[in-house]
């Protein structure tokens, strides 16, 4: 009874992130089409989109790792339904109220809401800032007690030591901490943290509105918070798909069990300090932050790279190269989003450079790295567990011809939109204008051929929207 | 130019990673039921590790120097101009700005010489970034309110120089800008 309630629960999750998603990429579209000209939007209307874009995004790939890795984790720890159920009516509402401020309020401080911008806003209803800020408070809330509900379920079974795979540095370890559990573990900390900040942030916006003018609050301190905040969920809801891959991908593809050994245990550890302080890379032209944390955004960015490529791409290699695996869509989705995320990475480590930064900060090439690794990247995996997830109680599920061609089509989206955006950064384009000026010509037709790409990506994620939401309907509606 | 090798750079890398993708990808499709996969995978793995290190260690090591923070760090610069950025227009002057009744002036700063940019913002952050004639991003920095950041930077080429702001800053930021004189 209660896998059947956790399938079902899932399938909520699963279609209301999908259209979401949806909703979300045409967002993205008109905001490319108003940069191309082609449409005509205020200023407004435009940074509110893009507000709603941004964080609905977030929020959504977020959930999405995290109901996968309920749904997975159920196989090791018994988990909390009731909590389940909170997070996602605290994620409906607060994505009720976030898109009330934007779209009627027409709160337009973008997803990063750097602060004082929320309460220097012109062209808002007066309400929407509070609105948004309850709405983040809401979201916070909810994915924070699904978070600690998790752990907490992880650590009545795994001592802390053993939660972190510590035993598995010494030979023969008694206890075997499977993958899942220590990247879940691990990850899991790393969302807990920055949920934190994110609650400190809060409480200091909300401490200034109430105080009407007599308490200001530090902008460089905001600041801190506010990318500790952003630069964290969205790293780690990468590696909430990333652990979904450790359990299934070894699975789908009919070979044996991946094991945590103690270069994956030691990956995984040292992947958890880099995390919590990779963010110091988006204040590299805050001069007036000490010298010592600019290189540590340096140096943690670089690291970074290294548990990820040297243990989990290269485990994804040895799993496949010269193996007569089965490949299904799910692994294919997760081998594709593997690609995806590492040239993304490559993209961002890139800008994680200093002495790049100056040069690309704020260009066109920050969301090429980062919807490198997000849509062809987290969204793969997310797709592939989805994908995984409808078909395990249904038929069979190889890739027929039309699966190829729907990947393709998603290849070539996807690849096209985000190429026009890496040569508009380096053609010096900044990122976030409504419009561009007349002095970069060729702005407006790069903006154009972005968002062409991206509706023929956006077709193949419609594809797989009705046919994974068909299967999930029917776990839904099904009485056993 | 640094943007061209960096975009060249990048096109390299995510080539090569395609084709590494692609190889093992048909790898798996041809391999027959009986093969064994990569031999000696932990050796491998070890020495991919290492050199995707020293890579990295290198890199820093000959990339941190040239930060901004570093550039020109122990000269005494020939000029300073405050800015004061504020929504949606940038103040700039020889003179300290009064942020209660902030002015400034036109601005026109000596070729190869070193100039400092006081930079502040008078409300929200705001982006300070410096564009060459051929519209090219050639160093920036950020605009934060209740600090002054110092870029440092030193001007090659006479001409026409515009400031555009980068850092998201409400309704009007995509139309906030100015510009100086580099004689």
């Amino acid at each position: 009874m209660e896998s059947l309630k956790l399938k079902k629960i899932t399938s909520v999750w699963v279609i209301t992130v999908l259209i979401l998603f949806v909703v979300s990429i045409i967002l993205g579209i008109l905001m490319r089409l108003n940069q191309g000209e082609v449409i005509s939007q205020s200023p407004v209307t435009f940074y509110s989109n893009m507000t709603t874009h941004g964080l609905t995004m977030i929020g959504i790939w977020f959930v999405a790792g995290m109901a996968a890795v309920n749904y997975l984790m159920q196989r090791y720890v018994k988990t909390s339904y009731t909590v389940n159920v909170i997070a996602l009516v605290f994620t409906v509402v607060g994505v009720l109220m976030l898109w009330t401020s934007t779209f009627i309020g027409k709160f337009h401080a973008a997803w990063t809401f750097l602060y004082p911008l929320p309460f220097k806003e012109i062209g808002s209803a007066t309400w929407a800032t509070l609105l948004f800020l309850a709405s983040l408070t809401v979201l916070g809330i909810g994915w924070l007690i699904w978070s600690i509900s998790l752990m907490t379920q992880i650590l009545k079974k795994y001592s802390i030591a053993q939660a972190f795979a510590w035993q598995h540095f010494k030979k023969n370890p008694k206890v075997e901490t499977p993958p899942f559990i220590l990247i879940s573990m691990i990850t899991l900390i790393g969302v807990i943290a920055c949920l934190l900040a994110a609650v400190v942030l809060l409480v200091l916006f909300y401490a200034e509105y109430f105080s009407k003018g007599n308490f200001v609050n530090d902008a460089l301190l905001m600041k801190n918070l506010t990318y500790f905040f952003g630069h964290t969920i969205a790293n780690e809801m990468l590696y909430l798909g990333l652990a979904v891959i450790y359990e299934l991908f070894s699975e789908v593809s009919g070979r044996p069990k991946w094991k945590t050994t103690w270069y994956v245990a030691l990956a995984w550890n040292f992947t958890l300090i880099f995390v919590l302080t990779a963010f110091f890379h988006h204040l590299y032209m805050d001069f007036v932050q000490p010298e010592g944390f600019q290189i540590i955004g340096q140096l943690a960015s670089y690291l970074a790279s290294l548990p990820a490529a040297g243990v989990t791409v290269f485990s994804v290699f040895i799993a496949v190269y010269r193996t007569k695996i089965k490949w299904s869509l799910t692994n294919l989705l997760f081998f594709i989003g593997i690609a995806g995320w590492v040239i993304g990475g490559l993209g961002a480590v890139i800008d994680s450079t200093i002495s790049n930064n100056i040069v690309l900060h704020n260009t066109l090439w920050v969301p090429a790295h980062f919807h490198t690794y997000n849509a062809m990247g987290n969204v793969l995996f997310s797709l592939g567990f989805f994908y995984w997830f409808s078909t395990q109680f249904s038929e069979n599920s190889k890739v027929s011809k039309f699966t190829t061609s729907t990947l393709t089509l998603l290849l070539i989206g996807g690849i096209g939109f985000l190429l026009a955006f890496y040569f508009g950064g380096a053609d010096s384009i900044p990122r976030r204008y409504s419009s561009y000026p007349a002095d970069f010509p060729m702005a407006a037709p790069m903006a154009n051929i972005g968002a062409a790409f991206a509706t023929v990506y956006l077709i193949a994620i419609l594809i797989f929207f009705f046919n994974i939401s068909k299967r999930c309907l029917k776990i839904l509606f099904s009485p056993s | 130019m640094q943007q061209q090798p960096i975009l060249v750079l990048f096109l390299a890398l995510a080539g090569i990673t395609t084709i590494v993708f692609t190889y093992i990808f048909v790898s798996s499709k041809k391999a027959a039921q009986s093969e064994k996969g990569m031999s000696n995978p932990l050796k491998k793995r070890f020495w991919f590790s290492l050199i995707l290190f020293v890579v990295l260690g290198i890199f820093t090591t000959a990339t941190i120097p040239d930060s901004p923070y570093y550039l020109f760090a122990d000269e005494t610069p020939a000029k300073v101009v405050h800015v004061a950025a504020k929504q949606f227009a940038f103040v700039l002057s020889d003179k300290a700005i009064d942020p209660t009744n902030p002015s400034g002036e036109n601005i026109e700063l000596p070729a190869e010489e070193l100039v400092e940019f006081r930079v502040t913002s008078l409300d929200v952050n705001h982006g300070f970034a410096i564009y060459d004639k051929s519209n090219r991003l050639i160093t920036q920095v950020q605009a934060m309110p209740g600090y002054v950041n110092r870029l440092r930077y030193k001007f090659k080429e006479p001409g026409q120089y515009d400031i555009l702001c980068l850092e998201y800053c409400g309704m009007a930021h995509q139309a906030m800008r100015a510009s100086f004189i580099v004689k």
